[in-house]
């Protein structure tokens, strides 16, 4: 047992995060509108069930939150590890590529916006040459786009939209 | 008689060439994805599900079993010549096989992790084909409430078991619980926790939630904590085993299956606790002690081919429960899971008698993947190691780039596309203060299931709640599941560490 009992305000937030889980799922619950007829066990208690399981592991995190910290946590996962150098530049390329790929693929096609998610996460993981990526991209898109189209029958959206 | 008569007609069935070649795909895959760091056997089913929009089931089931059973192969590759595991469940092999291939026996070692798993996966599948009817049999007795009951003990096993804290496991549980609930309730017609979106009436795919914590997730995580192990690759040498070798191996490879299929049949938690409770039998029993890692050896062949033979045992084992009782027991069984329910099968007793032969095709075609695997393994293995050439930046690309495809290809949402990135996120959260992953999936696809026998068992004994307790068979399962809470301290207690699977 150490004997200085830490507070650490991110695990603290993860437990909050889990009770307002609980919370909101119990107050759903509570919204549901009434169901007619002969029912032995309505649609709102095996909710309230996993609301007050939840409820139950906040309140422990909670409290290993505010007594040190959580139990047993891997080495290299304590609180103490720190995010790599280049790190948060390489998780915003990446998060732009899948934000730019969910905004752009209705409007640009797959081929295209797949492309520019290939470019810019390889950007994110180090890569330096956006040119032959985007190019490497395209390259990997396109026999998906027709394997997917014409062997699986699972349409994706055309190379380039209707305007062309 | 009757179960070689099925296995027969699974053979014929299992040897046309359309399935070889469903068959032959799989295991390509499954290698190539095993030997490939950050891409595991859950991602890549779950990443290929779309195609039972157009596959026939016997076909498409067939190359998942082979993807699944690949990794296993492949991911010993990875471990042996990189020390990097490719899988959790080769972690030992790492440790052991790794130290081999750093003193010059990195052939022995994949010998004996290939033909090992060979082995193993044929035993394992014979036990299969002996246990799986008998256990869907028993199963058809089961009611609600003792379905009721198994569900509970899974989930207890699966968020109790994987991961460092039983607590964090069972937060994780919670919130695939959680998200299980979104979407319409199938007794009541009432929708809930849809909060208006119309994206969310039909509930969360299970494809979305796996890509965007396993590839996302993932992806995201090593970005920002990862730091570039700078692992010297081992050179391959001769995969030559001498007489010595073979001697040590058999009688590691057998116990390793005896302790490997039963873990992988119950609801345990995946491939860990069999490797590591193999590779500290196989310690206890050596002749020669002094060669294993923890007393600073040259590496201990035994502590490879136990270990090896045991988690492709339990990769086996876990398609018991997955086929006779619609079970996953870990997180590759549940994307598998959602795979028949893609195609309106349900797995459990009912399977053997209405889809007997997409079943006995399937475990014929198990025999000849494991055969399949053992010649793409031993002589290719040096084609293998070059996947590993593929640079980071790329084979992260390509993994987001099928991640893409697989989501947006259920249904061309793009809303799909942002919940994606926002569950991968919380991945990287979860990741971070080491939640278990897997208690989400089974937590999302079992939770609904739960709810349903729940609500039959007590619609049958009236609103009795005490039946799950009067009942034998339930109560059974009952009792077990309180074992389980207790049993991990006690491992704890003694030292063994569990990792998940994914």
């Amino acid at each position: 047992m150490t004997p200085v009992r830490r507070v650490v305000p991110v695990q603290l937030a993860i437990s909050a995060g889990v009770i307002a889980i609980s919370a909101a799922l119990a107050y759903g619950a509570w919204q549901f509108p009434a169901e007619m007829g002969f029912v032995i066990l309505g649609a709102y208690v095996y909710p309230y069930a996993v609301a007050l399981f939840l409820a139950g592991v906040g309140v422990v995190l909670s409290y290993q939150a505010v007594t040190g910290g959580f139990r047993e946590l891997a080495d290299h996962e304590d609180e103490s590890a720190k995010v790599i150098p280049g790190g948060k530049a390489g998780v915003a390329w990446v998060t732009a590529g899948l934000l730019g790929v969910a905004v752009l693929i209705n409007l640009i096609g797959f081929v295209l916006a797949a492309a520019l998610l290939f470019a810019c996460s390889a950007r994110g993981f180090g890569s330096r040459h956006p040119l032959r990526d985007l190019a490497i991209g395209i390259a990997l898109t396109l026999p998906i786009y027709w394997l997917f189209n014409a062997g699986l029958g699972v349409s994706l959206p055309p190379l380039v939209n209707a305007w062309i | 008689m009757d179960i070689l008569a099925s296995l027969a007609m699974g053979f014929s069935s299992a040897l046309t060439p359309i399935n070889l070649m469903w068959g032959f795909i799989g295991c390509l895959l499954g290698t190539a994805i095993g030997v490939l760091p950050g891409i595991g056997p859950a991602l890549t089913v779950a990443l290929l599900l779309p195609i039972t929009a157009k596959v026939d089931p016997t076909g498409a089931l067939i190359m998942f079993a082979g993807i699944y059973y690949g990794a296993q192969f492949g991911g010993s590759t990875t471990s042996i010549l990189l020390n990097t595991p490719g899988e959790s469940s080769s972690m030992v092999t790492a440790l052991e096989g790794n130290l081999m291939a750093r003193n010059g026996r990195a052939g022995p070692a994949l010998a004996t992790a290939a033909i090992g798993s060979f082995v193993a996966g044929t035993i394992a599948t014979v036990l299969l084909t002996l246990f799986a009817p008998i256990v869907a049999k028993l199963a058809l007795k089961f009611g609600p409430a003792e379905y009721f009951a198994i569900l509970v003990l899974s989930f207890t096993t699966v968020s109790a078991v994987l991961g460092a804290s039983m607590l964090r496991g069972f937060a994780s549980l919670g919130i695939g619980l959680t998200v299980g609930l979104i979407g319409l309730d199938s007794t009541s017609g009432i929708a809930r926790y849809t909060l208006g979106v119309p994206e969310l009436v039909d509930g969360i795919e299970v494809v979305l939630v796996a890509v965007g914590l396993f590839a996302v997730g993932e992806a995201l995580y090593s970005l920002l904590y990862h730091k570039e192990e700078a692992t010297g690759r081992h050179r391959l040498t001769s995969l030559w085993m001498t007489c010595a070798d073979w001697k040590r191996s058999v009688p590691a490879w057998l116990r390793g299956t005896l302790i490997g299929f039963p873990f992988g049949s119950i609801p345990a938690g995946g491939a860990e606790i069999p490797t590591f409770l193999s590779y500290s039998t196989e310690r206890k029993l050596s002749k020669y002690p002094k060669e294993f890692a923890a007393s600073k050896g040259e590496g201990a062949i035994e502590g490879v081919a136990g270990p090896e033979a045991a988690n492709n045992a339990s990769a086996t084992g876990s398609l018991v429960p997955l086929l006779t009782l619609g079970i996953p027991t870990s997180a590759t069984a549940a994307i598998l899971l959602a795979a028949f329910q893609n195609y309106n099968l349900q797995p459990g007793p009912l399977l053997f008698e209405t889809s007997g032969e997409l079943v006995w095709t399937l475990v014929a075609s198990l025999y000849i993947g494991n055969v399949i695997l053992l010649v793409l393994n031993l002589p290719l293995v040096g084609l293998w190691v070059k996947l590993l050439q593929i640079p980071r930046p790329y084979l992260n690309a390509g993994i987001l780039v099928f991640a893409t495809i697989g989501v947006y290809g259920m249904r061309h949402s793009s809303f799909d596309l942002l919940l994606m990135l926002a569950i991968g996120w919380g991945g990287v959260l979860m990741r971070r203060f080491d939640f278990p992953v897997a208690p989400v999936i089974v937590g999302m696809l079992l939770g609904p299931m739960a709810e349903k026998q729940l609500r039959n068992a007590l619609s049958i004994s009236q609103g009795d709640w005490t039946v799950f307790v009067t009942q034998p068979i339930s109560a059974a399962f009952l009792a077990l599941t309180l074992l389980v809470l207790v049993v991990p301290h006690l491992l704890h207690a003694r030292g063994i560490k569990l990792h998940e699977d994914d």
